[in-house]
Formats: structure tokens, C-alpha cells, sequence
């Protein structure tokens, strides 16, 4: 869980939350949202092509927008397994972290093109890519907790002192 | 320690936060709408708790997708009313009106609260002084249960507004303004507080609008100060004199693409949109019918006036405003989001330019990816909308020479 190696998606900078999952989908069941996964993009046959376990890439602010947590959970549920931006916006974050799908502050985006394989480390914070580490911001002993609880609903368990049986 | 501290210490029963510190904050009312509330509502069921913290904290609003357009949209309704049935909490089901004006309406905290709404533009909220942090549906489920959040305290950026605006500039052309200087992630993870005499001159809805898209800058919390002083110990202090905002408007496809109206004159529209969260007020409905009054909408363009709240429909029909706003040519729908966020009631194709008081204009929001959306106040939605094209308010004359739109 700590260490992920995918291949890369490359987007650009403020990929807002219409573009990674646009308004009409809203009204999809939840089982349905990864077919609508970056349907507002200017790749927007992602979800077909994407793969399990591949790393979205991208520039500053992704995510900015709407607060709705379908975005994330519409991305996980395609198969990304990390995304590794220059910057998120703050509730795109936070709510990535909550469903447990980790996110990864780190200038990579000029070193790698799509398709290309990385790999991740969360722990240490570090990218590595054919030929080159890049650091990333170290995520917080909190958020390492959180994706490793599975999500925040089940760190809410825990603290509340409900068994997960 | 700034006022956002001094309200943050107080809701984490800490005598001092500092900016960059983990607290845990009780929270003072919980709000979800129906594209946040059905997945909050899943993941408050799995936490496997069997009631929420306090029902009489806990509201829901259907305003999205109202009435339902799609099945679909109609069985998330259906999940929120048996929730509200069955854990005793307030929900808005009837078209009442987009969360955020039925909660300046029907809940309104006392300044200093603290807001926890799965809603981006829960940031409204700071208009009349309440600590608003806008949030996804599985950090407002873990509200729910708890009646706590976790955050980390922002750093403060201080705006410190001096002056008077100039004629027909609103809170619309404020913040715009403001998001052109500090970019769309300008502010991300900070405070933005807005301070100093010149806030006297702005009344509640235009406090309501700058909050609003407080959001659009990346802000987690928006907000206005209780007294017109600034504020101590923030990170940053921004000086605004009010009487230099120009009257502008965003343009495509980012609302930090921002530039005067008189500069867009040449832009030809095919729709213009009133409402939202964002300028859906009676103010800004008065402003249009100022001009509609007067004058038809443009044969070429379509115009959707959406209240933001039954209160705002009902006292345009009490003023007789829905007659003059549909015999001028456009139409008044029933209160809620509208097309705001792209899933009904006047979606836009390629072929499309739409001028539109709500706060986002990025690729898709409003239907097809190529459709053009400008962003303005509904004082300069009003005149484009009868002269078709982007048109500065305050340059509409009668014949004889004599302005007739209210200064």
C-alpha cells in the first residue's frame, strides 16, 4: 500500500472537479460513476482506456471546484491508484484522502509523458521514474493513518470504538 | 490571534490556535444538499452509529437537481427523505431554494459559529460573519455522527476595503476583481477575511456574494469582520480601495479571467442566466427588473431569472416583478440551482455564449465543453440581456437622453 507503481496519465493545470466529473453524472448511482471518470477533460475517453492500479499526473490546483466527492471516488473506482499533482485544491484533497485514494504533492509532470511507469513512495515521500527521483511532500502521520485505515469513515469507527466486525 | 483563530479556539475549547496547528472543532449546524447528501448519507450508515449528533443541527436541502430530471435524480431525493424520516433532521424537499440562501434565510448562526456544508460555496455563510468550511460527503458524514471536524488553522490573509464602490458596482464585480489579483488557487488551504470602513458600505447580499466565490480563489473559509477595524495578527494585509472596482466580468473558461465590460462589448450572447447562490438575491433580481421594465429582451437571447429561494420568488410576484420580468421576455423558474452546475434548466451547446451571474465558468460547467459562459453581476446580466451583446450598465438611455436605470 505504501509503495505504488503505475502508469502515468498526464494532465495539465487547474483540472476542476467539471472536467473530472461533470454535473450530468451527478444523478448516476454511485456503482455507475466510473464509466463518467474524467469525462469533462480533454481526455475524455479515459475511462475506457485507463487501467487498474495507473497515476493520474498533473500540474497546480487539481481538483479545484466543487465539493462533490463523487470526483475522487469516480477516479478510484476506474482503477487510479495515486495522483501525483503540483498542487490540489484543498476539498479535493481532503476528500481523496477520506475515500483512502492517496495523493502525492510533487513536481513530475514536466519528467514524464503518458504511459510512461513510475513509482511512488508514500512513507518516504519519493517518485521514481525511469531515470530520475523526484521528492515529493511528505504526507502526515494523520492522512498515512487515514489511507491506511482504508478511509476516514473507518478511523471514525475506531474512535468511536465500533468493530469493524 | 485574528478573529478566525479567536473562533476556531473557541469551537476547539482551546484557549490559543495557531496557524498550521490540528484542532478538532464542535461544530454548530451540519448541511448537505442532494448531489452531497446521498453519498453522506451512505457513508454515515456505514459508520454504524444510530443516530446523528443532534437532529435539530443536522439540514438537507434539495435544491440541485429540483424538481427530479432523471430517475436517478429522483431515487437520491428518495434516499434523503428517508434519512430525514428516519433520524429526525430538517429536510428542504418542496423547491425551497439553494442551501445556502435557506440557510442565511432559516438558520442563521450567530458570527464566530462554526458551518460544516458538503458544498463548496458553503463559504457563503461568512457574509453575515460565520466560520463556513465547505467539505465532501464522507467528512460530513463523519459530522453527522460526531458533531466535531478536524482541521488545521489557516493562515489569514486579511482584505482591508476602504471607500465607496462607484454606481452599479456590485459584490460580484468586488470579488471578481479580487480573484483576477490573488489567481483561482491564490488562497488554497488560507482564510480570507474582509475587514476595514469600507465594508460599511456593502450590504448583506453583496457580503454574501464575496464570500461566495471566496471558493473560487481556493479559500477554505471566507468571511466577513464584525466591526469595520482590521484585524491583528494576520499573514497578510491586502488594501482595496472600493471606488477603483471596474465593473467586469470573467471570462471563458476560468473566473480569474477577468476583464472590464467595457472591453467585452463586441461579445454577442445568446443566453443570460440570474440566479444561484451567488447573485440570486432580491437585490440583484430588482437590478434586472430595473431594465426589464423599460425594456424587452433581445429577440437572439434567451433569459432564465432563477430566485434563490422561495422568499426572493415570493416577494417578486408580491412586487409584480415575475409579470414584468416574463412580459419582457424571459423566464422565471422555480427556485433552486438551475444550470449552474450543468445537469438542467438551459444548457448550452458550442454554439452558445451565455452570460451568467452564477460563480463558475469552467469547461462543461454549463453544458458542452466549447460553450462559452462569462460571469458578471445581474446589473450588467440586465442590460446585455436586452441589448444582446456584453453591455456596461448605467449606458442605457431613453430616447431623449435620459438614463432610466436606477443609480
Amino acid at each position: 500500500m505504501n509503495r505504488l507503481k503505475g502508469q502515468v496519465w498526464v494532465f495539465g493545470d487547474d483540472v476542476d472537479t467539471d472536467q473530472i466529473l461533470p454535473g450530468y453524472a451527478m444523478a448516476e448511482e454511485f456503482s455507475g460513476l466510473a464509466r463518467y471518470a474524467m469525462a469533462g477533460s480533454k481526455q475524455a475517453d479515459f475511462a475506457a482506456r485507463v487501467q487498474a492500479g495507473d497515476i493520474i499526473v498533473a500540474g497546480r490546483n487539481f481538483g479545484c471546484g466543487s465539493s462533490r466527492e463523487q470526483a475522487p471516488v469516480a477516479l478510484q473506482a476506474a482503477g487510479v491508484s495515486l495522483i501525483i499533482a503540483e498542487s490540489f485544491a484543498r476539498i479535493f484533497r481532503r476528500n481523496a484522502i477520506n475515500i483512502g485514494l492517496p495523493v502525492l504533492v510533487a513536481e513530475l509532470r514536466r519528467h514524464v509523458q503518458t504511459g510512461d511507469l513510475v513509482e511512488a513512495d508514500l512513507v518516504q515521500g519519493i517518485v521514481r521514474t525511469a531515470d530520475r527521483e523526484i521528492a515529493a511532500q511528505a504526507l502526515s502521520a494523520n492522512v498515512l493513518a487515514t489511507i491506511a485505515a482504508g478511509g476516514l469513515i473507518n478511523r471514525v469507527r475506531q474512535e468511536l470504538g465500533i468493530s469493524n466486525n | 490571534m485574528n478573529f478566525i483563530e479567536q473562533y476556531l479556539a473557541r469551537a476547539a475549547g482551546l484557549e490559543t490556535v495557531a496557524a498550521g496547528q490540528d484542532i478538532r472543532c464542535r461544530v454548530d449546524l451540519v448541511a448537505a444538499h442532494d448531489v452531497t447528501g446521498p453519498m453522506a448519507i451512505q457513508q454515515f450508515e456505514q459508520i454504524g452509529v444510530d443516530q446523528v449528533f443532534d437532529p435539530g443541527k443536522v439540514v438537507m436541502v434539495i435544491d440541485h437537481i429540483f424538481p427530479a430530471a432523471t430517475v436517478q435524480a429522483k431515487a437520491m431525493h428518495w434516499i434523503m427523505k428517508d434519512f430525514a424520516g428516519q433520524y429526525g433532521i430538517t429536510l428542504y424537499d418542496k423547491g425551497e431554494g439553494v442551501i445556502h440562501q435557506v440557510l442565511a434565510e432559516r438558520h442563521r448562526l450567530p458570527p464566530g459559529s462554526i458551518l460544516v456544508g458538503a458544498d463548496s460555496h458553503t463559504c457563503t455563510a461568512g457574509g453575515y460573519g460565520v466560520v463556513a468550511i465547505p467539505v465532501g460527503s464522507t467528512e460530513l458524514a463523519a459530522a453527522m455522527a460526531t458533531g466535531t471536524i478536524d482541521l488545521e488553522v489557516p493562515e489569514v490573509i486579511e482584505v482591508y476595503m476602504t471607500g465607496q464602490p462607484q454606481a452599479y458596482v456590485g459584490g460580484k464585480d468586488i470579488v471578481l476583481s479580487l480573484i483576477k489579483e490573488f489567481g483561482v488557487a491564490g488562497l488554497t488551504d488560507k482564510a480570507v477575511v474582509f475587514t476595514g470602513p469600507g465594508i460599511t458600505a456593502l450590504g448583506l447580499d453583496d457580503r454574501l456574494t464575496i464570500c461566495n466565490m471566496g471558493i473560487e480563489m481556493g479559500a477554505m473559509i471566507a468571511c466577513f469582520g464584525g466591526e469595520a477595524t482590521a484585524a491583528p495578527a494576520v499573514a497578510k494585509t491586502v488594501k482595496l480601495a472600493l471606488e477603483t472596482i471596474d465593473i467586469v466580468a470573467a471570462c471563458p473558461h476560468s473566473p480569474a479571467n477577468v476583464r472590464p465590460v467595457s472591453q467585452l462589448a463586441e461579445v454577442a450572447v445568446t443566453q443570460v442566466v440570474v440566479g444561484s447562490c451567488t447573485n440570486g438575491r432580491l437585490s440583484d433580481m430588482e437590478q434586472v427588473v430595473n431594465v426589464l421594465k423599460h425594456r424587452p429582451v433581445h429577440p437572439a437571447v434567451t433569459m432564465l431569472v432563477i430566485p434563490a429561494s422561495k422568499n426572493v420568488l415570493a416577494a417578486m410576484e408580491a412586487a409584480g416583478w415575475c409579470r414584468i420580468l416574463r412580459d419582457a421576455g424571459a423566464v422565471v423558474t422555480n427556485p433552486g440551482c438551475g444550470p449552474c452546475f450543468g445537469a438542467h434548466q438551459g444548457l448550452g451547446t458550442d454554439r452558445d455564449v451565455i452570460l451568467s451571474t452564477t460563480n463558475r465558468n469552467f469547461p462543461g460547467r454549463m453544458g458542452h465543453r466549447s460553450a462559452q459562459v462569462y460571469l458578471a453581476s445581474a446589473a450588467t446580466a440586465a442590460v446585455t440581456a436586452v441589448r444582446g451583446r456584453i453591455t456596461r450598465p448605467g449606458s442605457l438611455v431613453l430616447e431623449g437622453g435620459v438614463g432610466y436605470e436606477q443609480a
